[in-house]
């Protein structure tokens, strides 16, 4: 669970997850954070990894991936410290991991007609990407979904040098997928997000499709680790 | 009656016009001056070894040049540029965009060593925190 100031809403976060999944480890990455979210997430049963300055997204969650490969967890499951995601949704999915059927599970706001609203520009954005995905034979309705369900395969692969430092997409998903990685997603409620979107504003709009093309093209014509 | 030069005329004039001893003597006092910084930093400590030969190297061209300055001519009519001074801007971009695409590499690989440092010593320090929760447990069961 990635938190870049996240002190005031990880308490009912963490005690909600502590609910559903008793016995699992939670891990908070303090990605560089300004306020109290390491002491927080303590004080309610989390380990949490310390970055000494702000990393980015993609760089807090792969700096989880590499703490669950050194301490052999065997599925991990990762979702946003800001309560977007749903915590009884976890066992959903984490089925699919533990049945052996998919290495990588996502969880989809799309997959079904749900109450979540995007903007025009990102709807936009998604569909493009989405289109691309298709043709390299994916199939995935949300890319950028950080409730995920994984295996030690994906973490092996994600803990290498190709995985970005800022928001992991559909690039990422495409190299696993080149990889052999079954990826399957299942349907799951989220509550509007609050973290800063990359679809938003005009020349950052710009910069997320120009870095996303470039990094799906890196990732089809170049060594991977 | 004077006629205006056709472009050939004007291009030899402009190559062939005697460079001025100051011209001269303001190249070989720069090139001095940067050799002497470069120097001055590697003393201090601000500038590693690895980093001077390339600026040395700049140093060096610029004392060569000011001193064959009939070379930059040479090469002016092989490029077809007009002025040798045109030359030297054209060959000053050019080193200029290397070095920075060169300096861009560098900060990139810096970068991915720096997140990694700092991902191990999260990871680390997560670690560590755990053994001594472990050992106090242990010291407390003996």
């Amino acid at each position: 669970m990635p938190a870049f100031n996240e002190a005031a809403r990880l308490p009912a976060v963490l005690d909600s997850v502590r609910q559903v999944v008793p016995d699992a480890q939670i891990v908070v990455i303090n990605d560089g954070s300004k306020d109290a979210t390491t002491d927080v997430a303590r004080d309610h049963g989390a380990t949490v990894l310390e970055l000494p300055f702000n990393l980015g997204y993609g760089a807090a969650l792969q700096t989880g991936y590499k703490y669950a490969l050194e301490t052999d967890a065997q599925v991990v499951v990762q979702m946003d410290a800001d309560g977007q995601h749903d915590p009884s949704e976890i066992p959903v999915l984490r089925a699919p991991i533990e049945s052996a059927e998919a290495d990588l599970v996502i969880g989809s706001r799309f997959l079904q007609p749900t109450d979540y609203e995007m903007g025009h520009a990102r709807s936009a954005g998604r569909r493009l990407f989405q289109w691309m995905a298709g043709r390299a034979g994916l199939s995935v309705t949300d890319p950028t979904s950080g409730f995920q369900a994984m295996n030690r395969t994906v973490l092996e692969l994600y803990a290498g040098p190709f995985f970005p430092t800022d928001y992991p997409d559909v690039d990422v998903l495409l190299v696993a997928h080149r990889r052999g990685i079954r990826i399957r997603e299942v349907s799951v409620h989220m509550k509007p997000e609050t973290r800063k979107s990359t679809l938003h504003g005009g020349t950052r709009s710009f910069y997320y499709l120009y870095r996303l093309a470039l990094s799906l093209w890196a990732g089809t014509n170049q060594r991977t680790s | 009656m004077q006629t205006s030069p056709t472009p050939e005329e004007l291009r030899d004039l402009l190559l062939n016009a005697p460079e001025s001893a100051t011209t001269r003597v303001m190249a070989i006092l720069l090139s001095l001056v940067l050799l002497g910084v470069v120097l001055t930093l590697v003393r201090r400590r601000t500038l590693r070894e690895e980093y001077t030969p390339i600026w040395v190297t700049v140093s060096l061209v610029i004392t060569i040049i000011s001193i064959r300055m009939d070379w930059l001519r040479a090469l002016t009519r092989a490029i077809g540029a007009w002025t040798p001074s045109s030359t030297l801007f054209f060959l000053g971009e050019v080193f200029l965009v290397c070095i920075c695409l060169n300096y861009a590499v560098r900060l990139s690989r810096t970068n991915t060593r720096l997140k990694e440092l700092a991902q191990e010593t999260a990871v680390l320090r997560a670690r560590l925190s755990w053994l001594e929760g472990q050992a106090a447990q242990d010291r407390q069961k003996k």
